[in-house]
């Protein structure tokens, strides 16, 4: 008949895991290197806003109205979508490890419960203004390119939009079924 | 080396072998994925260390992050993953049933049908900490994690019994 004690007993017994030579130094390095690695990320998406910014005016996006309007539906829709992200992100790296496993829940919790809004009511419109800004775009593309390519970009749009929505639902399952347990 | 950085480093070599055990009961005995996560509680405390304020012992202060740490990456998908690739590992392994390493295996496997919360308890209580500590950890009251304990301490021996929970 196994008892707790056994169980300690068992537990205490177990192979020990050799402490990594160099495990504090390399930890700090990996901390600078995150560091750094987060400083080339905010660069990189610097520029790719200048390069944005820069494309709309190159092709003198501004001198169409409706196909303005169509890009900037676009990359804001997109911007908005990718700040969220960044947000929820610094959210969940700022909380506050050092307290009580209760206040620690209540934290994971109320960051569950933001992003279910996010993904309820947040995402849905979204993606209602990142699809309206492209059906904008589409006569503008008719008219500007081939019939194959034009099909093609229908085309591969959709299936992006299918792809995407599928990664999307998932992610909001598992995000739902990590608040029903902490819930329970 | 700053002052900061040797007793971080101290701090890792004195603590580094309880908080991978209790990492390990996390993520089903999968040595690879609790050192893993010993590191992101590593990580964690290097950048609370400069405010720890003494008002808690350290290996309490360790214990919470630990606990809070593993709740928060167990969200990855990675750790998920391993959950599942052991549970199929400990049923090939059933015709080794009475070695040593089996037991650990289903104790393994019982702790996580355990809720998350409930798993840091037992972990914690197999550690060998006394009651008081734990309801600190937790942060409830010593009558209450007295109940909590008992509950889980119960399941998890007789789910390791008859593998049921």
């Amino acid at each position: 008949m196994t008892v707790f004690k056994d169980l300690k007993s068992q537990w205490s017994n177990q192979n020990k895991v050799e402490i990594p030579e160099d495990g504090a130094k390399k930890i700090l390095e990996k901390i600078a290197l995150v560091r750094k690695k987060q400083q080339i990320s905010n660069v990189v998406l610097g520029l790719t806003a200048v390069v944005l910014i820069a494309f709309f005016f190159y092709v003198s996006a501004y001198k169409f109205q409706t196909v303005m309007i169509g890009l900037l539906m676009m990359i804001g829709a997109l911007v908005l979508r990718i700040g969220i992200e960044i947000l929820s992100l610094r959210r969940l790296k700022n909380m506050n490890v050092a307290t009580t496993f209760e206040k620690f829940k209540q934290q994971m919790i109320g960051y569950y419960e933001k992003r279910k809004k996010v993904h309820f009511i947040a995402t849905p419109i979204i993606i209602l203004i990142y699809c309206f800004g492209f059906v904008l775009l589409l006569p503008a593309f008719k008219e500007s390119l081939s019939v194959g390519f034009y099909n093609y970009i229908v085309v591969s749009s959709i299936v992006l939009f299918v792809v995407l929505s599928l990664f999307i639902a998932r992610e909001v399952k598992r995000e739902l079924l990590g608040l029903r347990e902490l819930q329970r | 080396m700053s002052e900061l950085q040797s007793r971080f480093e101290a701090i890792y070599h004195n603590n580094y072998q309880k908080i991978i055990r209790v990492c390990m009961g996390y993520v089903n005995g999968d040595e690879a994925l609790a050192k893993d996560l010993t590191q992101e509680v590593f990580i964690k405390v290097w950048k609370n260390l400069a405010s720890f304020r003494e008002e808690a012992s350290i290996s309490t202060w360790i214990y919470r992050i630990t606990v809070n740490t593993c709740l928060l990456q167990l969200r990855k998908k990675k750790y998920v993953k391993g959950e599942e690739a052991i549970d199929k590992l400990l049923v090939s392994e059933e015709n080794t049933h009475s070695s040593k390493e089996y037991q650990l295996k289903k104790m393994y496997q019982c702790i996580n049908k355990l809720p998350k919360e409930s798993r840091g308890i037992v972990l914690l209580a197999l550690e060998g900490l006394p009651q008081k500590d734990i309801a600190e950890i937790i942060g409830v009251s010593h009558e209450a994690i007295r109940v909590r304990i008992h509950r889980i301490k119960n399941s998890l021996t007789k789910c390791v019994q008859n593998d049921s929970i």
